[in-house]
């Protein structure tokens, strides 16, 4: 696919489509099940965007990582937790016109700034998983290392979290 | 590749895994107090060799890691904070349901991650730092899990915490989609004025006064505030409140002058929202912590007219400020503490008759509330003295009248808790026991703001050195 | 460097203080002595200063310079000249009398030393610092001690003592943010940056070489005004002064009424006439109008107060009117007055307080109509009473008068109007001020007075050594006014330079 072209174009906007209307159906789907698996899409869905902007690995980790484990995690601890009936356990807010309203002007806000804004656009150079490993271990070391911090130390607050629920069962 | 660069990071680090595991190997129902002392013994050693780390200036991995007076600073006034606040936690943590140990090691993870905050140069590395201090404090604010408002507190915090982030990492994004680039250097020359900096530095600043608890993103703080453990809340109240200056202060000064919008005046707003909201909102609180976090949001609106006049003068005084703030807010918790522990609350109400019970603490409030007050010869003044003429220097005179003016409303608020603990008669008569630690630290937070307010030139003095690392 | 007077002055009641916190709480009587030893070393070396001042050659003596914070351009100096030789006296006087007043506190009396002793200690700070961030940092200090004073061992009946407290603070505090901000303004603006400092003479040089614009002068005073006139209860500001003074312990009230007050009229001349004179000059009309108001409109509250201690604070503010019209002649000898005026009414207002303390003490009453013809069982605190009161209307002879006197004389020229009216307020002072001493000490005998203690032991001490000053200073006004004067004739050049300046109400 070349930069631009229409079939670039189509693809983008049907992804983009796929993508946002999945991500209404996460908020306005009653049941927490289903809402759990649009996510999934919308993960999906973002995922091929990676790919129409030829960042391959990325898509591979947004499609594994979000889409295959997240969103998967996520509807096991929906099941996991919820007890009561599963159609109704994503009630309605009814904030709903607020919530609305300041959305519409937040997106209005960042699209003018979007559309107003000369853009530099790059020459679109391929980024292998190769470089991207290289320069996490020179340049962003710190920054890795410190995800993994991270990540230990969510491991270790689900453990405390754990403990804490079931001392208190 | 330069390791003595992250030589404090990774020090903290391990420390913190050290903990883990010697967790492992002790007996289940062991007491883990000497952990504790392992954590306050390994954060004093590297206090005293950060000491000798000052004039030693660089950028290592390519830019992105900074290592200067400046970052330093913040990191020892981090470093204090964490050692202070672990030795009064050691009770607390005694009779925690479970999971100690592991309460030092989030701590310890939480002070890594400011570090990183403070070092950062570039928009992935502060944001990788930002969320790591984040997540540990996730964790360690829902850490009482069977009590309510703990775990409600916690769960405010996320959703909230993970709002701000997702803006700011969205704003980071338009930054770099207008310069290309990541590092602080390479942003400010390539950021070009246009609407979608200005989007993105306001999604940026958002993040950032959500991290300080700024106006008007400060909603969470009270409630976070009162439902967390005293020891973590106190360590959010400095900690992260100065690890966001931090980061804040160094993209104002490297990043955004050059782009030709005033972002002062953005700046200007914030502060004077902060100074009126918190302190007017804390004087109708009857609940110590609320009350506590609504002087931390006044706080930060002083704080933020350190950053109006754009030079060092003003960060001189942003530095000097919080690290005297470490030491009034653990004044106030320690006493806190002791006092929670003892009527298991911590309204005005319980703080009630205190000069009587245990006249000691009641001095070391007394004395921590008005430092944040700013009567002299508390280091509070010194510090407030700095902030404000740097911005009347700068022109704003206005902002530093309200902010006078203010300050001394404060004072309303911070007597009425005085009043309390002088005048109200003990809600009981059980003897006041006071652990020796949480004694420690209190009249060691006391004697270090009183001595600062009376000597402030050493820590003037370095707070300048760092402040001009910042500005060449 | 010699022996260093002024800091033994300074720091003997915060070393009494230190050495109190680590006495038991139950040793009162032991914790009363080390009280009433550093305030007599204090008492006798301020003697030495006033008295040992020479004030043929003038200008600042026992000056102590330390380095302190050079990089903000403050340094610890101290130093008296002819303005705040009286003023240390005042305090340490006062401060002396206020400890032996307060000997009868048996309610937590660790605390209230401790407290009692540090207030002194900021206010004397104040007096002899010659910098003024050192300045800024004792005139802080004192507000919050006296709030804890208050709530705890005051006493009120109109408002609650909370409130009392409570207002004093905030409009003190208030005005000292305006205060602090004018002050900061000056700093800032009076020399460039780097080349700062804090020091008062270097201050009032940057404003007669024209380092200070008039328009920037105007301002700055006027925020400076601001912080002073609430200070020194100036009308509007005024309202926090009787609650407070009803409301606060005896000691607390002489030591605020006596020379607290007195920081306001010290500061608007050693900060507003001298580093901001054009200021100064320009607002001069308005403070002197809020003088009158001050003398007029207290003197008239007064005359209806039942409760002796409203009486006494309403008579403070108006007798600062006097002061303020005084200061804003802008003339020698209305300064003059004005310094002098302040020290007599700083020893009249403690005498007036401790003897009102010791009959509420004695009879549990301040309420004037309760009270009368005292004078058969305490003849003693009657003396006392008597002689503040004669003080209070300017009786010939006694401290008041001959500073009242020059008071007018000095205004007269700058304000006519103004002076003609507060000389006429001297009638209404005469009037509640008799009313009071009738009501209180003479008429019939009252039986239920009959059990009642007059002075003895330790209530000697305020009435021999605020009456000696009393008597002394009145036949022998030079004593005073000479030394006062030291202080003010070199202002001459300064006064006659501002002259024809631009005034609030046009020139002159």
């Amino acid at each position: 696919m070349e930069n631009g072209g229409l079939m670039h174009t189509l693809a983008f906007f049907l992804l983009s489509g796929i993508t946002l209307a999945a991500a209404m159906g996460v908020v306005f789907k009653r049941n927490l099940v289903h809402s759990a698996f649009l996510l999934s899409v919308t993960f999906l869905g973002v995922a091929g965007l990676y790919m129409t902007l030829q960042a391959e690995f990325m898509a591979a980790v947004q499609a594994l990582v979000y889409s295959g484990a997240v969103a998967v995690l996520v509807v096991i601890g929906v099941m996991l937790t919820h007890r009561q009936q599963m159609s109704r356990s994503n009630p309605p807010n009814k904030m709903l016109l607020v919530g609305a309203l300041a959305a519409l002007s937040v997106v209005g806000a960042i699209v003018w700034a979007i559309l107003a804004t000369p853009w530099k656009v790059g020459k679109g150079s391929v980024v292998t998983a190769g470089d991207i490993g290289r320069r996490f271990l020179t340049d962003f070391a710190p920054p890795f290392e410190a995800v993994a911090l991270l990540l230990l130390a969510a491991l270790i607050g689900a453990v405390v979290l754990f403990k804490g629920g079931k001392a208190q069962s | 590749m330069n390791f003595d660069a992250l030589m404090l990071e990774m020090a903290v680090a391990l420390l913190a895994l050290l903990i883990l595991v010697a967790d492992l190997l002790m007996e289940p129902g062991q007491s883990r107090r000497k952990l504790g002392y392992l954590a306050i013994a390994g954060l004093t050693g590297l206090l005293l060799v950060s000491l000798g780390r000052y004039g030693m200036q660089g950028a290592f991995f390519n830019g992105l890691f900074l290592q200067d007076d400046y970052a330093l600073f913040f990191k020892q006034t981090f470093l204090i904070g964490a050692i202070l606040v672990c030795l009064f936690s050691l009770d607390t943590v005694d009779n925690l349901p479970h999971s100690r140990a592991e309460f030092y090691v989030l701590l310890l993870f939480a002070v890594v991650g400011m570090m990183i905050l403070a070092s950062a140069n570039d928009l992935i590395t502060l944001y990788v730092g930002i969320e790591l201090m984040t997540f540990s404090f996730f964790i360690l604010v829902g850490y009482v899990l069977c009590e309510t408002k703990s775990t409600e507190a916690a769960i405010k915090y996320l959703v909230l915490a993970s709002a701000a982030s997702a803006v700011m990492l969205y704003g980071m994004s338009l930054l770099f989609g207008i310069a290309g680039q990541l590092s602080y250097n390479a942003l400010a020359k390539g950021l070009t004025a246009s609407p979608a900096l200005i989007v993105g530095g306001v999604m940026v600043l958002s993040g950032f006064a959500f991290k300080i608890a700024a106006p008007p993103f400060h909603m969470w703080a009270p409630d976070v505030y009162e439902g967390a453990p005293i020891p973590v809340t106190a360590l959010l109240a400095m900690g992260s409140k100065a690890a966001g200056f931090a980061a804040m202060v160094r993209i104002f000064a490297e990043v955004f002058p050059g782009t030709g919008y005033p972002w002062p005046l953005l700046l200007l707003l914030l502060s004077g929202a902060a100074m009126l909201v918190g302190n007017l909102a804390a004087i109708p609180q009857t609940n110590l912590k609320r009350m506590l976090a609504y002087s931390s949001v006044a706080q930060a609106g002083y704080l933020l007219t350190g950053m109006l006049s754009g030079g060092f003068a003003g960060v001189k005084g942003v530095l000097f400020y919080l690290m005297i703030y470490v030491f009034a807010n653990v004044g106030a918790f320690a006493v806190l503490t002791a006092v929670s522990r003892h009527r298991n609350g911590e309204t005005i109400g319980d703080i009630a008759g205190l000069s009587r019970k245990a006249p000691v603490l009641a001095v070391v409030m007394t004395v921590s509330l008005l430092s944040m007050a700013g009567i002299p010869p508390l280091a509070g003044f010194v510090g407030k003295f700095f902030l404000f003429s740097s911005a009347i220097d700068a022109g704003y005179l206005w902002i530093a009248v309200l902010g006078f003016v203010l300050s001394m409303v404060s004072v309303y608020y911070y007597l009425n808790v005085v009043k309390s603990m002088y005048l109200g008669a003990p809600a009981d008569d059980r003897p006041f026991e006071i652990a020796m630690p949480v004694r420690v630290t209190a009249v060691f937070a006391m004697a270090a703001t009183l001595a600062m307010g009376v000597y402030p030139g050493p820590l003037s003095q370095l707070a300048e050195t760092a402040a001009k690392t910042v500005f060449k | 460097m010699s022996f260093p007077v002024l800091s033994t002055i300074l720091f003997a009641p915060i070393a009494g203080a230190a050495a109190i916190t680590f006495l038991p709480t139950t040793a009162g009587s032991t914790i009363k002595k080390v009280s009433a030893a550093s305030m007599g070393i204090s008492f006798l070396l301020s003697l030495m200063v006033f008295f040992g001042y020479n004030w043929q050659t003038g200008g600042m003596q026992f000056v102590e310079t330390l380095t302190w914070l050079p990089e903000m351009g403050a340094s610890y100096s101290l130093g008296v000249d002819g303005l705040s030789a009286p003023m240390i006296l005042l305090t340490a006087l006062i401060g002396f009398a206020g400890v032996f007043a307060s000997w009868r506190v048996d309610e937590r009396p660790k605390e209230f030393f401790i407290l009692f002793l540090l207030l002194v200690a900021g206010v004397a700070g104040t007096f002899v610092a010659r910098d003024l961030f050192l300045f800024l940092l004792c005139y802080e200090v004192v507000v919050i001690p006296i709030y804890i004073m208050i709530i705890l061992w005051g006493s009120s009946k109109r408002v609650t003592k909370e409130y009392a407290a409570m207002k004093l603070t905030i409009y003190l505090l208030l005005g000292s943010a305006f205060l602090l901000a004018g002050i900061l303004m000056l700093y800032l603006n009076a020399y460039p940056a780097g080349a700062r400092t804090f020091s008062m003479e270097a201050l009032a040089k940057a404003a007669s070489s024209g380092a200070l614009s008039p328009e920037f002068q105007k301002f700055a005073f006027f925020f400076v005004m601001l912080g002073f006139g609430s200070l020194l209860s100036m009308w509007p500001f005024h309202s926090w002064s009787p609650d407070g003074y009803a409301g606060a312990p005896t000691a607390v009230s002489m030591v605020h009424a006596g020379v607290l007050k007195k920081i306001g009229g010290y500061g608007l001349i050693r900060i507003g006439l001298l580093m901001l004179p054009l200021g100064f000059k320009f607002w001069a009309p308005l403070i002197a109008a809020f003088g009158v108001a001050n003398v007029a409109y207290a003197a008239f509250i007064a005359l209806v107060q039942k409760d002796m201690k409203y009486v006494v604070g309403y008579s403070s503010v108006s007798h600062m009117g006097y002061v303020l019209i005084g200061i804003a002649a802008a003339d020698v000898i209305g300064i003059n007055g004005a310094v002098a005026n302040m020290f007599a009414h700083g020893v009249m207002s403690a005498l007036f307080f401790a003897m009102i303390g010791h009959i509420y003490h004695a009879t549990h009453t301040r309420h004037i109509p309760d009270l009368g013809g005292l004078a058969h069982q305490m003849p003693r605190a009657t003396v006392g009473f008597f002689l503040a009161g004669m003080a209070s209307l300017g009786l010939p002879g006694l401290i008041s008068f001959v500073p009242e006197f020059t008071i007018f004389v000095g205004s007269f020229k700058a304000f006519p109007l103004f002076a003609v009216l507060a000389i006429a307020g001297i009638i209404l002072t005469a009037l509640y001020v008799l009313r009071v001493l009738a009501d209180v000490l003479f008429g019939p005998r009252r039986s239920e007075w009959d059990g009642v203690h007059d002075l003895h032991g330790a209530d000697w001490v305020p009435l021999v050594v605020l009456g000696a000053f009393l008597i002394g200073f009145g036949f022998f006004p030079s004593l005073l006014m000479d030394v006062v004067n030291s202080g003010i004739e070199p202002l001459t050049p300064l006064l006659v330079k501002i002259k024809t300046a631009a005034t609030l109400w046009g020139g002159l």
